[in-house]
């Protein structure tokens, strides 16, 4: 109930990395439903070690987790500069070859027509957002750790992934808009933007913990 | 009335002055029912303000009409709101604050007013949490008479008459570029705009894609916090931390590079064309509007001064091939006017191209200048105002 009752948040969280990276696949519901479930198989592996870990340091010290938590500032500011970089390597589709080419002939139109088709995307992608800390996610975790045994911590948070991930399916709908070039070239375009946007954010966070305790 | 052959034998004159005169007589009846409350006012000031902006925007109408050129004088129009808006804005404000900056405090609050900018980024999270991201107020209140619904009802029937000419006619940032761009007589960077104008105008809708979709995540108006480059001339926040200063930083440079340095070298609307998202959200009512520009094949030798006189890049060469301009085109009529084989023309959907093209362009502009009249003069009739009380006879 926690997972569907915050899902349109998850969706809005999530929503920046998915449809950059949807969008940048060829068209077609079957090749947008395999990138979706590997996306969200990497999201429950994530939450799955979140789970774990939240589970572990709960019941080792368990007055000492408020204190542990103060620890989730590096973790998100990690997280999101590997969310940038994520991006930028597969949404954006940048590799040192493709520059070269775009380099020397000039001609950057090509970043919108090659199709870019690669599971490990998915999984990074997935699983750097599934261990992102957003808000409905930290609540789940402060329950998480209050749970007796690491089992049901296990499965409240599959249940949870499992709440959450109804509100994935309406991006599958991205798997019927026409693909152009000028499609894709945006949807690259706004990889690479969301891939500055975390990065500032994450260095921002990263520095005012290094700076401020 | 003449007919507009090549613009080397064009005559000075497209339509007498009689003719004129009575084509621009209704622009001109809107025009004083527009501003008759202004001459209650007891301020002389206001009546002056008033008094100018009529003759300014039936002066202009009646030069379109007598000479059939449209962007030269909308330009005019244009570059005097970007210039003026600013100075009633700032003017506003200094006098209500003392500043031009505004505490965070006061901002969330929604001592702010609503800027149409933001309208494509609140959809979002209005739509999933029943919740307006911009810190103001959805209904009229005493101290903020310019409500959120107000703002969005004005914008969106604008739009619905305008299409993307908003962008021409009614946006107030966008005459200082274009006032910028028109100072240079020789255009710069003109080949690298040629070769990457495909990409360059996708990066406004990457951008709108970007906003959007962070502006629902984080629960922020990303692009007024972040991308605006006009907040270094209207309002922005103060400048209290780190994060403030860089955000001051982001804006002066949009600033300088978008709208003053790349229109004053490329004689583009760099702002504009290739990089508000609020324009390329805007183009997508290009499509339910009725008005656009097509190109007649059967006159149109591919010379491309059309596509070099437009400050958007809204044509390409597979575009005129087709005898179309593409969705960001916003209908400021350079195109029209520098074509010398009265190839480009003012199109009313529908009708067969180019079989009265100047019919189209009359209903467009008498739609459209009624709106900008509407709209623009009384920005520009308190810009007026604002600068008759800085003038040393007071
Ligand atoms: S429409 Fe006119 S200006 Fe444009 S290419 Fe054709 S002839 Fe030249
Ligand atoms: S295509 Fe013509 S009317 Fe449209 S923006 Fe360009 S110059 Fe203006």
């Amino acid at each position: 109930m926690l997972g569907l009752a915050t899902g349109p948040v998850c969706l809005a969280t999530c929503g920046p990395v998915v449809v950059p990276w949807m969008l940048v696949q060829p068209q077609g519901l079957r090749g947008h439903s395999r990138q979706l479930f590997l996306f969200l198989a990497a999201r429950l592996a994530g939450y799955l070690v979140f789970a774990c870990a939240v589970w572990l340091v709960g019941s080792a010290i368990p007055h000492a987790l408020p204190q542990a938590w103060t620890g989730r500032s590096w973790l998100m500011g990690a997280v999101q500069v590997l969310l940038a970089g994520a991006l930028v390597v597969y949404a954006a589709g940048w590799s040192h070859r493709r520059c070269v080419v775009a380099k020397t002939t000039g001609n950057l139109v090509q970043i919108g027509e090659a199709p870019v088709v690669k599971r490990s995307g998915a999984l990074a992608l997935g699983f750097l957002t599934g261990i992102n800390l957003c808000p409905p996610f930290l609540v789940a975790g402060v329950r998480a750790a209050q749970l007796a045994h690491l089992s049901a911590a296990l499965w409240f948070f599959f249940c949870f992934f499992a709440g959450t991930a109804v509100w994935f399916f309406p991006f599958l709908s991205l798997g019927f808009l026409k693909r152009t070039p000028a499609i894709v070239t945006v949807a690259r375009m706004v990889a690479v933007l969301l891939a500055c946007w975390y990065g500032f954010s994450g260095i921002s966070i990263l520095i005012e913990r290094t700076f401020h305790g | 009335m003449a007919s507009r052959s090549s613009a080397l034998a064009r005559p000075p004159a497209f339509r007498g002055v009689g003719r004129s005169i009575l084509l621009t007589l209704p622009m001109a009846l809107w025009s004083l029912l527009m501003f008759t409350p202004s001459f209650q006012h007891a301020s002389g000031d206001h009546y002056i303000g008033a008094a100018a902006v009529i003759l300014f925007m039936t002066g202009l109408f009646f030069l379109m009409m007598r000479t059939g050129e449209t962007y030269r004088w909308r330009r005019i129009f244009f570059v005097a709101l970007g210039f003026l808006f600013p100075v009633g804005f700032i003017a506003a404000l200094v006098a209500e604050r003392g500043t031009m900056s505004i505490p965070i405090s006061r901002m969330v609050s929604g001592d702010t007013p609503f800027c149409f900018m933001v309208t494509p980024s609140i959809i979002l999270p209005a739509a999933f949490a029943r919740t307006v991201i911009f810190p103001g107020s959805i209904l009229p209140t005493a101290s903020n008479p310019h409500s959120i619904a107000i703002m969005i009802g004005l914008w969106f029937a604008l739009t619905l008459v305008m299409g993307k000419a908003w962008c021409s006619y009614a946006c107030f940032f966008g005459g200082i570029e274009e006032g910028f761009a028109a100072l240079p007589k020789r255009r710069r960077l003109h080949r690298f705009i040629t070769r990457f104008g495909a990409q360059l105008r996708l990066i406004p809708w990457a951008i709108l894609v970007f906003v959007v979709l962070v502006s629902a995540a984080i629960f922020e108006p990303v692009y007024c916090m972040w991308l605006c480059p006009f907040k270094a001339v209207t309002e922005f926040p103060a400048v209290r931390n780190v994060e403030t200063a860089i955000q001051m930083v982001v804006f002066i440079a949009l600033f300088v590079g978008l709208v003053v340095v790349l229109p004053y070298l490329t004689k583009k609307r760099t702002q504009c064309g290739f990089f508000c998202p609020f324009g390329a959200f805007q183009s997508l009512f290009n499509k339910i509007n009725l008005f656009e520009i097509r190109i007649n094949r059967e006159k149109c030798v591919d010379c491309g001064l059309c596509q070099t006189s437009c400050p958007t890049v809204a044509l390409s060469k597979d575009s005129i091939r087709e005898g179309k301009t593409l969705l960001n085109c916003m209908k400021c009529g350079a195109c029209v006017d520098a074509c010398k084989k009265d190839a480009a023309v003012w199109h009313l959907k529908g009708t067969p191209v180019a079989a009265k093209p100047e019919r189209a362009r009359l209903l467009f502009l008498y739609g459209t200048w009624a709106l900008a009249t509407m709209f623009g003069g009384s920005v520009l009739a308190n810009g007026v105002h604002t600068l008759i009380g800085f003038l040393p006879l007071k």
